[in-house]
This record gives C-alpha cells, sequence and structure tokens, in this order.
C-alpha cells in the first residue's frame, strides 16, 4: 500500500460502482444480470472499505467489509430464491414484461 | 459493556428463534398460533422497551434515548396490528404458514436495531435485517403472480438503495475517518475537515434513505410492489419500515452530518416538494385502492420531509408526530381494504366502495374518518401532523415548502374525497362479506385514535418534543 | 514495483471482466465473468493487505455466491436473445448516468487527503505485529459481538426466506412414518390370496401403495402392499 496510492483504488472502484449501475439501467428486462450488478455495486463499496482502511491504518474497514460480504451472500440467496419464484409462476424473467400492473 | 441496554431486541430475538422452532417441531398449519405468540412477544418487547433505561451500549453501536424508545413503540404498535390484521387474510388465501409472523417479527427486530443505530455498521444490518425479511414477506404468495413480481421489484429497488447507501457510508468514512455516529459529528464540527468526497458521501446517504422511504426520485415501481404484495404485508411495510427509515434518516442528518446543514437541505427541499407533488397528482387517476395508497404514501413522505428540511428541533417534532398520525390512518384504510371481499375473493377497486355506506355503515364511517384525515381536515389527527410540520416550516422560513404542501393537500383532498363519494352517493353494489372481528378491531382502535387524537395530542406531542431535543442538545 | 505492476494486472482484469459482466450476450458468460472479477478484487485486497479478507472473498464468493449464480442460470430455462432486446434502447441513457456519476467521483478522488487529527479517531488501530486474521478475529468476537449476532440473524433469515419461497413439501413422495410402520398389525400387512391352479393371481388384484393421507386412515379391508420395509 505504500507504493499504491489510494486514489487508485478509489478510482477502480469508482469504476466498478459505474460499471454496477450501469448494468442495472442496460439490463432492465434480464433480472439475474441485475443481481450481478447489484453485486459488482458490492464488490466496489468493499474494495473502498478495504483501501480506506489500509489507508488510515484502522482495522473496522475491514471488518465492516466482512459484514457486507455475509449480507451480501445472504442477499444474493434472497434474490435468486425470489427471481426462481418469479420464473415458475410466469415462465420468464423479464421484469419489463409486466402488464400486469401497470406502473 | 452495558448489553443490557439491548434487553427488549434480544428477548425479542430469542422469542423468535424460539417461534420458530415451535413452528418446525409442530407438524401441521402452525399459522393461527405463531401469530399469538408473535404478537404477545412484540407486546413483551414493548414492556420491556417501557421499562428501559437511556444510554449507549456496545462501544456506541447501540443507543437508547427518547427517540429510539419513542419510535420503537410505534414500531412495535404497527406490527402487533400488523399481525393483527394478517390473521384472516392468511388463513383465507392458504398461506398461513409459521414463517410469515417469523419473518415480520425479524423484520421488526432489525427495524428496532435500526432506530437503535449509533454507528454506520449496526445502521446497515438493522437495516438488512429489515429489508431480507419483507423481501420474502412481498413474495410470500409464492403461487400468485402479482406478489412474486412484488417481490422482485421490492428486492431489485432494496438491493439498489442499499448499495448506494453502503458506497455512501464508505466515502463518509474514509473521509472522515469513523464509523460512529458521535465521531463523525465531532469529525465535522471543524470546517476544514470537510472535504467535497465527504459531501459525495453524503449525497449517495441521501439517495439510499430517499429509496428506502420511497421519496420521489426513488420511488419507481413503489405502487407496483404496493399493489402485488399480499394485503396485509401491505400495510406492514407501508408503515413500520417506513417509520424506522425516516427516524434513522433524521437522525442520521441531523446527528452525524448536523454541521453541514447547508450542504443537504436544498437537497430534501427538492425530494420533498416533488415527493408532495407526485403524490397529489398521480393518485387521481388510480383506480386500484392499493396503487392509491401508495401514492398517498409517497405525497405523505414528502410532508414528513418538511419537517427534516427545516434541520431543527420544531421540524423534527412535526416530523414524528406526522409519522404516529400516518401509521395509524395507513393501517386503518388496511383494515377497510382488507374488510373488502365479495364471495370469499378480495376485490380492490374504488368502484367496489359503492354502497358501502348503506351496506356497512360503520366500516363506511371508519373509511370517511381516514380520508377526511388523509386529506388533512381538521379536527382529526391527519390535520394536526400537518398542522406541527406547516408550523415548523414556516417559522424557519421555508415558506415555498410550506406553500406547496398546503396546495398538494388540496389537490390530494380531491382524491380523498371522491372515495367517500363512492361510498355514499354511487349506485349501490352487492355487500361485502361479512367482516372478520380482527378487521373491525384494528379498524375501530386506529378509526378512534385518529378521531380524537385532538382531545389528548399532549403525550404524543410531548414524548415527539423529548425526542426531537435530544438530537438538538 | 513489482507491486504497482500486479495492481494494474489485477484492476485491469477486474475492470474488463466487470464491464463484460453486464455486456455479455449469455448469462453464463456473466456468471463466468463475474468470478474472474472476484478473483482480481481479491488480488487487489491481498496487495491492499488484508489478506483475510482476500481469502474470504474468493472462498464466500466464488465458492458460494456465484456458484449459486451459476446453479440458477442453469436452472432457469430462459431464452436468453429475447432478454437482450431493450439493451440498445437503454444504452443511451445508462452510458450518461454512468458517465455523469463517474465524472462526479472524479472530481471527489482528488479531494482526498487524511485530515489533521484524524488517526486520534480509529477506532481500531492496526494493531503492529499481528497477523491481520489474528487482528480482525480479536475485534469480531468483543468490540464487534453485536454486530456479529446481527449477521448471524441475517444468514437465519436468509435460510427462512430461501426455504419459505422455493421449497416444496411434495405430497407424493413416500416419506416413512415410524409410528405407522410401529403400529401395524400382520392383518393390514399380508394378504392370503387362494391362487387358482395354474391360473396364479390377476393383476389387478395387486394394489399399489397408496399415498399418505389416505392410508393414513386405515382400511380394514384394503390390504398395503408395499411397506413393510
Amino acid at each position: 500500500m505504500a507504493m499504491i496510492g489510494l486514489g487508485h483504488y478509489l478510482v477502480v472502484s469508482a469504476i466498478l460502482l459505474v460499471l454496477g449501475v450501469f448494468g442495472i439501467f442496460l439490463n432492465r428486462k434480464n433480472v439475474i444480470v441485475i443481481l450481478m450488478s447489484v453485486e459488482l455495486i458490492l464488490l466496489a463499496v468493499n474494495l473502498n472499505l478495504v483501501a480506506f482502511s489500509a489507508a488510515l491504518g484502522d482495522l473496522v474497514g475491514q471488518v465492516f467489509a466482512m459484514f457486507v460480504l455475509t449480507v451480501a451472500a445472504a442477499e444474493a440467496a434472497i434474490g435468486l430464491a425470489i427471481v426462481v419464484v418469479y420464473f415458475r409462476n410466469r415462465g420468464s424473467i423479464e421484469v419489463e414484461d409486466v402488464n400486469l400492473m401497470k406502473g | 459493556m452495558n448489553g443490557s441496554l439491548a434487553t427488549p431486541e434480544i428477548v425479542l430475538a430469542l422469542c423468535g428463534m424460539g417461534i420458530l422452532l415451535f413452528g418446525v417441531l409442530r407438524r401441521g398449519d402452525g399459522g393461527l398460533i405463531c401469530s399469538m405468540l408473535t404478537i404477545g412477544a412484540l407486546l413483551l418487547a414493548a414492556v420491556l422497551v417501557a421499562g428501559g433505561a437511556f444510554g449507549l451500549a456496545f462501544e456506541g453501536q447501540f443507543l437508547v434515548d427518547p427517540m429510539s424508545v419513542f419510535s420503537k413503540f410505534l414500531i412495535l404498535a404497527a406490527a402487533i396490528l400488523g399481525v393483527v390484521l394478517s390473521l384472516d387474510y392468511n388463513a383465507r388465501e392458504g398461506i398461513g404458514r409459521f414463517e410469515f409472523p417469523v419473518l415480520m417479527l425479524f423484520a421488526t427486530l432489525g427495524m428496532m436495531v435500526m432506530v437503535s443505530a449509533g454507528n454506520m455498521m449496526s445502521l446497515y444490518l438493522g437495516i438488512e435485517l429489515q429489508s431480507l425479511s419483507i423481501y420474502v414477506l412481498a413474495a410470500f404468495a409464492r403461487d400468485d403472480v402479482r406478489s412474486a413480481e412484488a417481490g422482485l421489484k421490492y428486492f431489485v429497488l432494496g438491493a439498489l438503495a442499499s448499495g448506494l447507501l453502503l458506497y455512501g457510508i464508505t466515502l463518509v468514512y474514509g473521509f472522515s475517518g469513523s464509523m460512529d455516529f458521535a465521531a463523525i459529528r465531532q469529525a465535522l464540527s471543524d470546517p476544514t475537515r470537510v472535504s467535497e468526497g465527504l459531501i459525495v458521501g453524503v449525497v449517495f446517504v441521501i439517495a439510499g434513505f430517499a429509496f428506502k422511504v420511497a421519496a420521489v426520485p426513488f420511488h419507481m415501481w413503489t405502487p407496483d410492489v404496493y399493489e402485488g404484495a399480499p394485503s396485509p404485508v401491505t400495510a406492514f411495510l407501508g408503515t413500520a419500515p417506513k417509520v424506522a427509515a425516516m427516524v434513522l434518516f433524521l437522525r442520521v442528518m441531523v446527528g452525524p452530518f448536523g454541521h453541514v446543514l447547508m450542504q443537504w437541505q436544498a437537497l430534501i427541499e427538492i425530494v420533498s416538494v416533488a415527493s408532495m407533488i407526485l403524490g397529489a397528482l398521480a393518485a387521481i387517476g388510480q383506480s386500484n385502492i392499493k396503487r392509491l395508497m401508495a401514492y398517498s404514501s409517497i405525497g405523505h413522505m414528502g410532508y414528513v420531509l418538511i419537517g427534516l428540511a427545516c434541520g431543527n428541533a420544531a421540524g423534527l417534532r412535526g416530523a414524528l408526530v406526522y409519522l404516529v398520525v400516518y401509521v395509524f390512518m395507513f393501517l386503518g384504510t388496511f383494515a377497510v381494504i382488507l374488510a373488502m371481499r365479495r364471495r370469499g375473493q378480495a376485490v380492490e377497486t374504488i368502484a367496489d366502495l359503492a354502497g358501502l355506506g348503506r351496506n356497512d355503515p360503520a366500516l363506511a364511517m371508519a373509511m370517511a374518518v381516514f380520508m377526511f384525515s388523509m386529506a388533512g381536515i381538521p379536527p382529526l389527527s391527519g390535520f394536526f401532523g400537518k398542522l406541527y410540520v406547516f408550523l415548523a416550516a414556516v417559522q424557519s422560513g421555508l415558506w415555498t415548502l410550506a406553500i406547496i404542501g398546503v396546495l398538494t393537500s388540496v389537490v390530494g383532498a380531491f382524491y380523498y374525497l371522491r372515495i367517500v363519494k363512492v361510498m355514499y352517493f354511487d349506485a349501490a353494489r352487492e355487500a361485502f362479506d361479512r367482516r372478520p372481528a380482527s378487521l373491525s378491531v384494528v379498524a375501530a382502535a386506529t378509526g378512534l385514535f385518529t378521531t380524537f387524537f385532538f382531545i389528548a395530542p399532549a403525550p404524543v406531542l410531548d414524548a415527539a418534543q423529548a425526542a426531537a431535543r435530544v438530537l438538538f442538545g | 514495483m513489482i507491486m504497482m505492476i500486479a495492481f494494474y494486472i489485477f484492476a485491469a482484469i477486474l475492470l474488463g471482466s466487470a464491464a463484460l459482466v453486464v455486456s455479455a450476450r449469455n448469462p453464463v458468460h456473466s456468471v463466468l465473468f463475474l468470478i474472474l472479477a472476484f478473483f482480481n478484487a481479491a488480488g487487489l485486497f491481498l496487495l491492499a493487505g488484508a489478506e483475510f479478507l482476500a481469502m474470504i472473498l474468493v472462498i464466500v464468493y466464488v465458492g458460494a455466491v456465484a456458484v449459486l449464480f451459476l446453479f440458477v442460470v442453469m436452472m432457469l430455462d430462459v431464452n436468453f436473445a429475447q432478454l437482450r432486446e431493450g439493451f440498445q434502447r437503454y444504452a443511451p441513457i445508462g452510458a450518461t448516468v454512468g458517465l455523469v456519476l463517474f465524472a462526479e467521483l472524479a472530481m471527489v478522488l482528488g479531494g482526498w487527503r487524511v485530515a489533521p487529527g484524524i488517526t486520534a479517531l480509529r477506532a481500531a488501530p492496526m494493531p503492529a505485529g499481528m497477523q491481520n486474521t489474528a487482528a480482525l478475529g480479536d475485534l469480531l468476537y468483543t468490540h464487534n459481538i453485536l454486530l456479529f449476532q446481527l449477521a448471524g440473524l441475517v444468514l437465519l433469515v436468509a435460510m427462512i426466506g430461501a426455504i419459505v419461497l422455493t421449497h416444496r413439501d411434495r405430497r407424493t413422495s413416500r416419506r416413512q412414518v415410524i409410528a405407522r410402520q410401529m403400529a401395524r398389525s400382520v392383518a393390514e400387512t399380508l394378504e392370503l390370496v387362494a391362487a387358482p391352479l395354474g391360473a396364479g393371481v390377476a393383476p389387478g388384484e395387486f394394489r399399489r401403495p397408496k399415498p399418505l393421507e389416505e392410508a393414513a386412515a386405515p382400511h380394514p379391508v384394503a390390504p398395503h402392499q408395499g411397506e413393510g420395509h
């Protein structure tokens, strides 16, 4: 870390966040890719936490990153369960394909 | 460590696991018994909250102050009424499984942790415990396409909101050096330490919270979720989580970010105005009553945010009083909506209410009270909610907000009064099925609160005042 | 120098594969690129001195979450070509949003400076001469016990949720009910048929075991076959 500046990490993480948000807009029909984009956002968050933790010399960032990882895994499990339920009912995973409820 | 401050939460968690075990080991349908046990556990938690002391625990990660106690009572009340509302519905719709009340209990636990959070980390874990439970509840009627879709949309929205909130939290951590609310506040008291990065972090945090309370730029899909989720779940997710998220929003903005008020005040004003306007205008064209309630709730959150935009104790008190009033009106309306059944089938369009005034005068009366109250007509509780918020706005010089608030209330009154007109003056339709006692109890309790709030508003006002004073020293 | 090179390699592969995750035509490829992204992120964690998190990322994310994704993508029989329809339509909006967001963040990134006195705020300064894993463990179970328990509850809720949403109790499956097995009498189990010489027993006289609910109410006449294990 002494050689690699914090700025480098923050840039990588910011690009990762942008890619995640971009992915959500881009794949509005494909829920599974939306879930993966959410994972990318959380990865960006973790990268930020680890980088700040190293730069500040403070372990709290890493502890929080661990909790974020845990929760993200739980979130992925629930998300995929809901996708499976949705697929069983509709036979597709398109979210926009919703003429049942007009939005 | 002073862990005994968290006794209500610990007891509730243990009760939740106990009920879960009971439900699993007991063969057959344990839905009703587990619901009753859950109500008991929530009541026990309320008693423990009432008997608890104030202070910090777990190295500042958990705090108990008048504000958290105030909101815990409100959350527990909403959760208990929510479970009562689900009793009859779940049995009829065939989703009366024991996991339902257990998930509601864990969601409530998450909310209690949220309002007691003294640290960004406990804030996040509380939010996630609450959200994950509610994602599942929204999709609970798993053989119903609409419910599954509601769950999916709620999940995608919630996950995105959490992601943005977290990114904001990391920036705040990096630029202020701490996760602890008090330490962040202290760090920001020195203006030289406020950097652009921190402000961007604050903006991300605001965006995350705005998602969680479904305020305007982040409201998309909210109406779909409200319409598609099973009605008792909608009643629950429209009240308790909103209270928790809003209280947390107030606490975070006024506490840790209190010294950078100038940076976020305008943002909150914009969100508030946009929510009020959308809530009033978009609701006009709705024919489904659950969808209408979704827009109505977006509008109500706009009014609560006026209180936050004031950024002072009066505004905060107004916001808290508004939340109390809102919770009871909303739950009461859903008690009526749940009673809308013809020959065993739930009906949800506004036109289905026609003739209710003749067929079931008591229910129509309750609905009329809620609608008048939401429209803000004195002397019902909704009027006082708006009154305190607008007064605070005027005192803080936020005239635009107050004027827009009054105007949107007038527009909103149009569609609330339309419902009353449909009930009493439209050609009568077939009567609804006999309503179950549980719904009558909820409708009566919330109706009485809404009607007679003006007689003795003092306890609520004093508690809100005490809660608001904590944050402003 | 070598760290710098490693950083650029990891970062480039991470961002490249992240871009492919959101733009790949086939979700299976998306998942595989997601795995690649996680591996490289773990590399970045290592460079920042967070060894334990790097390993956890590989084990939990690649080992569990990504495989879960893969499993679901394979399990759902989805027409993926159809899902791509909105892609071009939303690309400009998405790109605009992304660029604006990135521009804002880029403005900020230059602004990071260690504020005076910030080190005093550290809740858990990195202990000298202690391994990352040991230091984390020291914090996790003592100072962060509340969070640790809450994380446990979150996982419990995830478990309940996944089961309640997707588990179907199949009524047709033959579950062993020990109480019923014990309560059986010989008369219920055995049926003696006098088979006429040279004709055997007619096929219709063999009876299939009955489904659970029906069988639960014991019928004195109809014998259950195939249950005597």
